[in-house]
């Protein structure tokens, strides 16, 4: 039998354990609950799947959910966001888990469902999910096995979404009864962040959603922290790394001034940059005014910006060709 | 992205990578250079170059390790905290959305103040009176928005 895991370099694991023996000292929240709750038991053989980046940081909550009896299985919620040496440093514990830097689409996806199987047709009792990912192969599948082909044979879509179509259509022929015997089992979800929340809202709405979810992100400890605080760290951390561009003297575009645009205009302007706010909502705008930021429609910052930063959880906010800039500026499309 | 200034830089930090139409960038006239792993450069025609982060993904975990595990351990104290109610009240709960107790939420904010130092105020009994909370909390009504 294979090794009951996939990731990149299992002996990235030393690496990974050096890593996660330090994070523990920042993650006091974490480590409390395990002292609170480890005689107690409270998750004993509760069989919990993850979807969420397979960083660092998550290998200290695995451990903790580990260390109040879970059996957990683990796979990313992002084909870029998982850390190798963090995935190995799990994977060498005996916790299955299913992530690597740079997947495919498809790849992404196959991690998913893997996560997602825990033998003898069993699936988890409880989830962690992160935008949704889990919740949806589950529930879209469970709408296929009742007969309803409505998304699976819709047309368009993106490229995405065809891989997830292929996927349960080939799941449905070998195992059409797979998604009930999951469903049967499910006791529920937690969700990480606002689009994933924003989806189960939608479930609910349509009558869809199969199982209770608890929103953790709009936790205040979350969403004013980790949207808000966490963003104003990682965002220029990713810039930087990627691109080693002074940030002092630069005009940011911040499209989105809720938690994250929040973070990332603060972030920007506290390393000298000019910063310029698109939003909807008028509150927000006004909010962004309040801070001293230039509000205007993304449109209207073209030649003027020099580093493009989206935070809305919307989509199409910047697109190849800017149909207002061209008006105004007199170029043919 | 045709009208941005020349080298400028374009990324997203929200969760799904349909923010920037990278689909319709990649079967546009633009041509693709890829700089090294998750940063590419594309040329317009007029020769416009700018910088794409992460093929449109979340930047802060895809070109660098996401967040701090400070602010982490906050979310995902969150996170276990919700887990354990789940089982704990399986059977009990609707297919619904509920949030954690405003309790739980000032529990893990309490969980990470000791490490940075800080020490909270004791209200009086007299005081908690006055504002009309209990001295041990919650703290806040539920519409109040921090
Ligand atoms: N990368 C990370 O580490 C990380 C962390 C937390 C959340 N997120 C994700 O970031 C996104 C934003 O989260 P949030 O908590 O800030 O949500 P939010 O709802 O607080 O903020 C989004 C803002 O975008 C605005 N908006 C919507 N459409 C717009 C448009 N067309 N143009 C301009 N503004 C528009 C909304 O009015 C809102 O104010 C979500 O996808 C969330 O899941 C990412």
């Amino acid at each position: 039998m294979s090794e009951d895991y996939k990731v990149a370099d299992i002996s990235l694991a030393e690496f990974g354990r050096k890593e996660i023996d330090i994070a523990q000292h920042e993650m006091p929240g974490l480590m409390a609950i395990r002292d609170k709750y480890a005689a107690e038991q409270p998750l004993k053989d509760v069989r919990i799947m993850g979807s969420l980046h397979m960083t660092i940081q998550t290998a200290v909550l695995i451990e903790t959910l580990v260390a109040l009896g879970a059996k957990v299985r683990w796979c990313s919620c992002n084909i870029f966001s998982t850390q190798d040496h963090a995935a190995a440093a799990i994977a060498a514990t005996g916790v299955p888990v299913f992530a690597w830097k740079g997947e495919s689409l498809e790849e992404y996806w196959w991690c998913t469902e893997r996560a997602l199987n825990f033998g003898d047709g069993q699936g988890p009792e409880l989830i962690v999910d992160d935008g949704g990912d889990a919740t949806l192969l589950i529930h879209k599948g469970y709408q296929l096995e009742n007969g309803d082909r409505s998304f699976v044979d819709s047309e368009g879509g993106s490229l995405e979404e065809g891989v997830i179509k292929d996927l349960l259509k080939n799941l449905n022929e070998k195992q059409p009864q797979r998604w009930h015997g999951v469903v049967a089992d499910w006791h529920g979800v937690s969700e990480e962040t606002t689009t994933g929340v924003h989806r189960l809202y939608q479930m609910v709405e349509a009558g869809e959603l199969l199982i209770p979810a608890i929103n953790v992100n709009d936790s205040v400890t979350k969403s004013k922290f980790d949207n808000l605080y966490g963003c104003r760290e990682s965002l220029l951390d990713g810039i930087k790394r990627a691109t080693d561009v002074m940030i002092a003297g630069k005009v940011g575009v911040v499209c989105g001034y809720g938690d994250v645009g929040k973070g990332c205009a603060q972030a920007l302007k506290g390393m000298g940059a000019q910063v310029i706010v698109s939003e909807v909502d008028p509150i927000c705008a006004l909010q962004a005014t309040m801070e001293g930021f230039r509000v205007m429609p993304v449109e209207d910052s073209l030649g003027i910006g020099d580093i493009y930063v989206t935070t809305t959880g919307n989509k199409d906010i910047i697109t190849p060709r800017s149909h207002a800039w061209h008006e105004r500026s007199g170029h043919r499309l | 992205m045709r009208g941005m200034k020349d080298q400028a830089i374009v990324c997203n930090i929200g969760h799904f990578d349909n923010e920037i139409q990278m689909e319709a960038l990649d079967e546009s006239d633009a041509v693709k250079t890829n700089i090294k792993p998750q940063v590419d450069k594309y040329t317009f025609p007029g020769g416009n170059e700018i910088f794409m982060l992460a093929e449109g993904r979340l930047v802060n975990l895809g070109c660098a390790t996401g967040h701090p595990s400070f602010v982490m351990s906050n979310s995902f104290a969150n996170q276990t905290l919700a887990q354990i109610d789940l089982w704990k009240n399986k059977g009990k709960y609707e297919n619904k959305v509920y949030l954690l107790s405003k309790e739980l939420d000032e529990e893990v904010a309490r969980l990470h103040l000791e490490k940075i130092g800080a020490k909270l105020t004791v209200l009086s009994k007299e005081q908690a009176d006055y504002i009309g909370v209990d001295v041990t909390g919650p703290f806040k009504p539920a519409h109040y928005r921090y």
